[in-house]
């Protein structure tokens, strides 16, 4: 019987997104799943560290060489997601000497271009280090957009036929006997794009060969085929300040600890981490503690990070795994290495492998060796180019960058949309139609939004992880109405509707970790805009909804049940009366539907 | 930097803390502001009171030149907005940001980066724009030879080389050098110790009423009642009557005033960009009053642009020592008398034969707390009556008005200005800044005062009539 | 020497300015003394009293029950069911009242709604409508208990305002009049960026644009309604953002009206709000003809107390460095809340910063706020409590002082935003604190 694809990639994180592509690009028919949107698991919840190797150095020299080499490949490959920062590895008065010059010899035995610095001169890169900084090892530690890199892949791997099924949750897998042969899955939405307010479909989607690359939740999908996989995830808690206070990667020179590194990330600055270990990578204590100790022990390498502002916290889950029987007590004493599991070996299950472990700087690795693994499992013979071929958008970056054109815009927001679009900015943002700045704080503007509206539809969210409008200081209270309002005309008000209202709490989520100072008076300016100024909080029409949804199927209200738009002042010298009256007559004079607006909503 | 041995202890030349070789902010141009974005929650207030944005289709406010410009940029950035040179640094942001952003300090600094950056030093523009902010050089040249300099000026064929070649509007009457700077007739007049005698008279008549005022009680007051005199280039050059006004009230109140050498506040340099040229203008300033406060006096300035320079944008833009001491010490001079003298009990009875006023407050003096003051000053003044125009912006912003480019949205910018002191009942117009006052003429063909001259004619009465 | 005054009122936003008038009503020597400028450019201009009542339960969610709660036709009704604490419970009903005729003799014909006790819906920005008492004379025509036909108009460059959108949201919430939406380009050559005031320029003093039809250049309001004309259809009136002149609204709309031959009005906006910096310029236009004396741009930094403690002797105004005294026989606190930073907060917890009255607030900062953005959040409640004299009261619910009292955002227990009640409560306590400084003055 012939399957509905080849390879059914399970998560669309960066694991899942560049196995697509990788597979894709060797020719072969993938569909990847993914329950949110690209990123809604661990990838879009990490610090956007592309590691020098550095931090590996000691504990972990494996990795630090694989760090290294796939820091170099994604600096040619995807130019357009990464920042090259440079880090610093900075050492305290209290932080131990031995470590550092295990940091030092550690570094250079694992070939990253290592330069040690005094104090004095890390100072001069980054002056609002501490002044008693005893000294530094410089390394070419980066910074790395996770959203846009996925979102890279994914268009890489569509463009080479593979289907990309967002919103799309796994809900079984199709076992029969020892063979795994396909998934059943919910779509949210419908398939495609997002588009809210359509009923949910299950589809059945058969493949020849399944991949597990949903990291943290492999546990929970190898469970629906009765196999256990003991990921122990573990979370980290990271808090985004609204400026960044430095432009380098700070690290703290020490043995592991909490909270020790400071990642520039597009105009804020990340703090991290910490590592404790949770049972439901979907349901754990977030908690004042944890951000409160990244801020007081960061702020011993960058004083002024003690008083700044924090525009949000979040924690993410790490997909850690160790092989049965190792035993480690302390998740941070778990390798961060990735492990590749063939059921068909390890289980006597045929059809399926999972992937677990890892770190997001070495995605692509993990992809080709996994790639490798199903070409071999399928007979396939087909050559990895991944590390060869650049990211769409990456490819003329700078012959761009070089001779970029403003388009009409103040030129810090072009320099940033040409960032973050690449070699897709001439495409993107020239158009002869008015292109207003939706968010300010991030300086995204119409055409950037509408193009990436072409490419999520409703979902306001994955708009903004492809742009990172509603990502800056007011956290969306003055910008997601306006992207909502962007989704009109081609998506209907009730719809248009829903996706602002998720947006908001999405937005609201995060920013709920910052509540103090600067940021509580932004989300009591956010409140009062969308609750006084707009009354979003009382919508008339989320009520009218919802007596609808209670059960009138014609979908028609009355009066009785709606506002009594008669009770209420119609204005000097008219009376109420006469709304009372048009309700009455079941409005029987509604607005004509019309081209320029009338067409929606009703 | 060297790739040295892991263990050399690399700070050895650094003792401790207190001697910090590393200057972070070596120059103003390469400050970091970023972190002033922080305060930012983005309610606009500050661009519905900018005064360009409203008529300028070029300007985008100073919510993206200040805080959203800096928020996007990254270290190595060097991306300004060209528009930051519409910006006439008018202050008016920074007064009223609801969240203390600080606006203007994030546009001086930009600008100071654009033009580093970006204005080409050949260009004419940058040649104009330096003529401009260094308008005490021109006058210090001009005044030698005032009445030549006048009739120079305003011959038509220099307005037309001033405006095609150089960018200068010929719309504007350059400003007429007095025959006398101030400071020559301050030193005819015997200086420092000239005021220091009538300072010490003042004194004893008012304290002969309570007879117990002993000789040692006068000397004990004359280390309190000290003040120097920041003039600023205009009052100089241009309108010494102001000058000598303050200096005959001072002594009134029995101060003894000194005037000692001083370059321009740095106000049209903050402006347009020239912080090399602010730089060294400040450094000479702070460097002549720290030590004139260290013995005791307060700096009075009748300019409140000058006051601004002084309390607001040197401690800004520069860490000279004795920067912050000189702004902790400095007045608006009516703001100094207000807080030092019983001035409403001392103009009681007092009668001015003078005409009704057309006030106008200078944007930089609202921004120091000032607006009000001047109308309960006046207000205290028997026979006189000063209405307030408004609170809209003069439009002429310094320098920014004497461009030929900015000309236009110059004088839109006033005309709200102009129609409320069309509407007042006044045909004589009352400011503390030269520049609004050089507007104000331009817009109305009013004869401008300062609040000053008024006071000096209210409190001339007692004053033995001097020179 | 101080600067002396008889009351001085801190704060330049609704409360403070009406505390200052009402002070002022009997002659004493008032100064209002303002920081930045004030919240009201933040607000819609509209002046709620109460539009919902405040019946949830702590913690509880608008997404639940409470959400059946309509509008409230009469805010008068449920004030005596307001909880103790409440602002107005500590004004009474009566006092409400008072505030609001005194805010319509204040405003005189700007402002409509006083010829009803009922609260009006108007339609907002984002296609919703909201209760609210008083509203700015261009807004009137636009009430949604009119059944009159509709049409918005948007502008291309002013993306928070699509009026198709917000015309389909209107249908969504069962208005009584057929509502259209269509988008224009604004005349004139703007930028994409440019500012609500610049629109207002053009409008308010008519600049000469270009007509986009090859036929040189005409007035603004000319060339706006052609603009709009061919989009009329039998509409009986147009709604544009709020964005007709900040000094000559009337006239922006009159020509209009005349020109299209439909009733116009405004439909209020966010941030910045033209409605909101008309009222405050009318605002201050009254405290300088009732001789209120006004500083601004300076802050009030902290305070000297006298009498053991049990008064405010002078404050101290930080003139860029200098803190300069500033004494009154009595003060009134209308610094805002957390927005006009009235109300500061930290990691360490919320303050109040000029006389250091107490904030109640919950120990735990992960107790400041829930889940649901929509929620009742107790952030939005932070402030001073105060007694009935509105005087702050410390921890021990002892006053802070004998001569200080409290007015608008600064005070706790209410949530303006939930309630939509944010300008009624500035009103009424303004006009009660200052009326009772004013009194214990003349004492």
């Amino acid at each position: 019987m012939a399957h509905d694809t080849e390879v059914l990639v399970l998560g669309g994180g960066s694991t899942g997104c560049g196995i697509a592509r990788d597979l894709a690009t060797r020719g072969l028919g993938v569909t990847l799943l993914e329950r949110g949107n690209l990123t809604h698991g661990t990838t879009g919840r990490m610090h956007g560290l592309l590691h020098s190797g550095g931090r590996y150095a000691v504990s972990d020299q494996a990795s630090a060489r694989e760090c290294i080499e796939e820091n170099r490949v994604l600096r040619e490959i995807a130019g357009h997601c990464v920042e090259e920062t440079g880090g610093l590895f900075v050492q305290r008065p209290e932080d131990p000497d031995e470590y550092f010059r295990e940091k030092l010899q550690g570094c250079r035995e694992c070939d990253i271009p290592a330069t040690v610095l005094s104090g004095a001169e890390a100072r001069e890169i980054e002056p609002y280090l501490t002044n008693d900084i005893e000294r530094a090892i410089q390394v070419p530690d980066g910074a790395v957009d996770p959203f846009r890199l996925c979102v890279a892949n994914a268009i890489d791997a569509e463009r080479h036929g593979a289907r990309i099924e967002t919103h799309a949750e796994v809900i079984d897998l199709l076992r029969e006997g020892d063979d795994v042969y396909g998934a059943v899955v919910r779509h949210e939405s419908g398939p495609g794009k997002q588009a809210h307010a359509r009923p949910g479909t299950t589809e059945e989607i058969t493949a020849d060969y399944v991949v597990n690359a949903t990291g943290a939740w492999a546990g929970q999908i190898g469970a629906m085929a009765d196999l256990e996989i003991a990921v122990r995830p573990s979370k980290g808690v990271m808090t985004i300040m609204n400026v960044r206070q430095v432009d380098t990667v700070i690290n703290r020179c020490r043995p592991k600890g909490d909270a020790d590194i400071i990642v520039p990330h597009e105009t804020t600055a990340i703090l991290g981490t910490t590592d404790d270990e949770v049972s439901d990578p979907d349901d754990y204590p977030e908690e004042q503690w944890e951000v409160d100790l990244l801020i007081d022990t960061l702020s011993e390498l960058v004083p002024i990070l003690r008083d700044a502002r924090t525009i949000r916290s979040f924690w993410g889950v790490r997909p850690l795994y160790e092989p049965p029987g190792t035993g480690t007590e302390d998740p941070t004493d778990i390798t961060r290495d990735f492990f590749l599991l063939d059921h068909a070996e390890r289980d006597g299950v045929d059809g399926m492998t999972s992937i677990v472990g890892g770190k997001f700087t070495t995605y692509r690795l993990m992809a080709e060796q996994i790639s490798d693994h199903v070409c071999e499992k399928l007979g396939v013979r087909g050559s990895c180019t991944t590390a060869e071929e650049p990211l769409p958008g990456s490819e003329n970056l700078e012959t761009l960058l070089a001779g970029m054109d403003d388009f009409g815009l103040r030129s810090p927001i072009a320099r940033r949309s040409a960032k973050r679009l690449g070699s897709r900015s001439q495409e993107v943002l020239e158009t002869d139609e008015p292109n207003p700045v939706i968010c300010a704080c991030e300086g995204v503007t119409r055409a950037e939004i509408r193009d990436a509206i072409s490419q999520s539809g409703t979902d306001l969210n994955g708009v903004r992880i492809r742009t990172r409008a509603s990502m800056g200081n007011c956290q969306g209270g003055f910008c997601c109405h306006a992207m909502a309002n962007e989704l009109s005309p081609e998506y209907e008000e009730p719809a248009v509707r829903a996706a602002l209202d998720e947006l908001f709490q999405e937005r609201w989520k995060g920013e709920r970790h910052a509540l103090w100072g600067e940021q509580l008076s932004q989300a009591m300016l956010n409140y009062a805009l969308h609750a006084t100024t707009m009354n979003r909080d009382r919508d008339p029409a989320a009520r009218s909804s919802a007596l609808e949804g209670r059960g009138e199927d014609d979908g028609e209200t009355t009066a009785a049940e709606s506002i009594d738009y008669g009770a209420f002042d119609a204005g000097r010298g008219r009376s109420a009366e006469s709304a009372r009256e048009r309700i009455a007559d079941g409005r029987a004079d509604a607005p004509s539907r019309r081209r320029d607006g009338g067409a929606d909503g009703d | 930097m060297s790739d040295s041995e892991p263990d050399r202890p690399t700070d050895d030349h650094v003792p401790d803390d207190e001697f910090e070789p590393v200057q972070v902010f070596p120059d103003a141009e390469e400050m970091d502001l970023r972190p002033g974005a922080d305060n930012c929650y983005k309610c606009s207030t500050c661009d519905t009171n900018c005064p360009v944005a409203e008529v300028d289709d070029e300007f985008p406010g100073p919510k993206f030149q200040g805080p959203e410009q800096w928020r996007l940029k990254r270290g190595d950035d060097t991306d300004i907005d060209p528009s930051i040179t519409k910006c006439s640094n008018c202050m008016r942001c920074d007064h009223a940001c609801p969240s203390e952003v600080p606006l203007s300090q994030m546009h001086n600094t930009a600008r100071g980066e654009y033009v580093e950056e970006h204005l080409n030093k050949r260009s004419l523009e940058y040649v104009r724009n330096r003529i401009l902010s260094n308008y005490g050089t021109m006058a210090r040249i001009g005044s030698k030879v005032p009445r030549l300099t006048n009739f120079v000026m305003g011959l038509s064929v220099t307005k037309w080389v001033n405006d095609r070649v150089l960018g200068i509007t010929s719309e504007r009457e350059f400003p007429k050098f007095a025959t006398e700077t101030f400071r020559e007739w301050w030193d005819e007049r015997g200086g420092a110790a000239a005021s220091r005698e009538r300072a010490r008279e003042a004194r004893a008549t008012s304290g002969s009423e309570s007879e117990s005022e002993s000789e040692s009680e006068n000397e004990r007051k004359s280390e309190d009642k000290r003040v120097a005199y920041f003039h600023g280039d205009y009052a100089n050059y241009n309108t010494p009557e102001v000058a000598k006004a303050m200096v005959r009230v001072f002594e009134t109140f029995g101060y003894e005033v000194c005037v000692p050498d001083q370059r321009c506040s740095g106000t049209p340099m903050f402006a347009n960009g020239m912080l090399d040229d602010a730089r060294r203008a400040a450094r000479f300033n702070v460097d002549t009053f720290r030590e004139l406060v260290d013995d005791g006096y307060d700096v009075i300035c009748s300019c409140t642009s000058c006051s601004m320079a002084l309390r607001q944008e040197y401690p800004e833009l520069f860490d000279f020592e004795g920067t912050e001491t000189v702004a902790a010490n400095t007045y608006d001079a009516l703001e100094y008398l207000r807080i030092h003298e019983d001035l409403e009990a001392e103009l009681a009875g007092s009668d001015v034969d003078a005409p009704d006023f057309a006030y106008h407050t200078p944007c930089h003096a609202r921004n120091q707390g000032l607006d009000g003051q001047t109308l309960e000053v006046v207000d205290a003044i028997g026979g006189v009556e000063a209405h307030d125009v408004g609170d809209s912006c003069s439009g002429i912003s310094g320098t920014y008005g004497w461009k030929t480019e900015h000309y236009e949205t110059s004088m839109a910018i006033g005309e709200e200005m102009f129609q409320h002191m069309d509407s007042a009942d006044a045909d004589t117009g009352l400011t503390e800044c030269p520049t609004c006052a050089m507007q104000m003429e331009h817009g109305t063909g009013y004869e401008i005062r300062h609040p000053l001259e008024v006071l000096e004619a209210a409190l001339s009465t007692d004053v033995s009539p001097d020179q | 020497m101080a600067i002396e005054d008889d009351v001085l009122v801190i704060g330049g936003g609704l409360a403070g300015v009406t505390a200052a008038l009402s002070a002022a009503e009997h002659g004493d020597r008032v100064r209002l003394i303002s920081y930045k400028q004030s919240t009201l450019r933040h607000a819609s201009g509209l002046i709620d009293v109460l539009g919902y009542a405040p019946d949830r339960g702590e913690g509880e969610s608008r997404e639940g029950d409470g959400r059946s709660e309509g509008p409230l036709s009469d805010p008068f009704d449920a004030i005596p069911d307001l909880p103790t604490g409440h602002p107005y419970e500590r004004v009474g009903l009566e006092r409400v009242r008072e505030a609001l005729l005194f805010f319509d003799a204040i405003v005189g014909d700007a402002y409509e709604g006083g010829h009803t006790p009922s609260n009006a819906l108007v339609p907002t920005v984002s296609g919703t409508v909201k209760p609210t008492a008083r509203y700015p004379a261009s807004v009137a025509p636009g009430l949604a208990s009119d059944a009159r036909s509709t049409l918005l108009v948007g502008f291309e460059t002013m993306p928070e305002f699509d009026a198709p959108l917000s015309a389909a949201h209107l249908r969504a919430a069962d208005v009584p009049f057929p509502v259209r939406g269509a988008t224009i380009s604004f005349p004139g050559e703007l930028r994409d960026d440019a500012k609500r005031t610049r629109y207002a320029h053009i409008l308010d003093w008519d600049e000469s644009v270009d007509t986009g039809t090859g036929a040189g250049s005409a007035p603004g309001r000319a060339v706006l309604a052609e603009t709009i004309r061919p989009h009329l259809e039998r509409e009986a009136r147009l709604g544009l953002p709020a964005v007709l002149g900040e000094e000559n609204t009337g006239v922006v709309r009159r020509d209009l009206e005349e020109r299209l031959g439909v009733d116009v009005f405004e439909i209020p906006m966010g941030p910045p709000s033209l409605p909101g910096m008309r009222l405050e310029d009318l605002l201050y236009g009254a405290l300088e003809e009732h001789g209120v004396r006004v500083t601004t741009g300076v802050p009030v930094v902290g305070c000297e107390a006298s009498d053991g403690g049990r008064r405010v002797d002078h404050v101290l105004v930080d003139r860029k460095g200098q803190e300069v005294p500033y004494r009154a026989d009595e003060y009134v606190l209308a610094t805002g809340g957390l927005v006009g930073k009235g109300v500061r907060s930290s990691r360490d917890g919320v303050t109040e910063p000029i006389f250091d009255c107490h904030v109640p607030h919950p120990e735990d900062r992960y107790d400041w706020f829930v889940d649901d953005a929509f929620g009742d959040q107790p952030f939005a409640r932070f402030g001073v409590a105060v007694d009935r004299e509105l005087r702050p009261l410390d921890a021990r619910e002892k006053p802070e002082f004998e001569n200080l009292r409290a007015a608008g955002g600064v005070l706790g227990g209410y949530d303006y935003a939930a309630e939509k009640s944010g300008s009624g409560v500035s009103l009424a306590t303004g006009y009660v604190a200052g009326r009772r400084a004013g009194k214990e003055v003349r004492r």
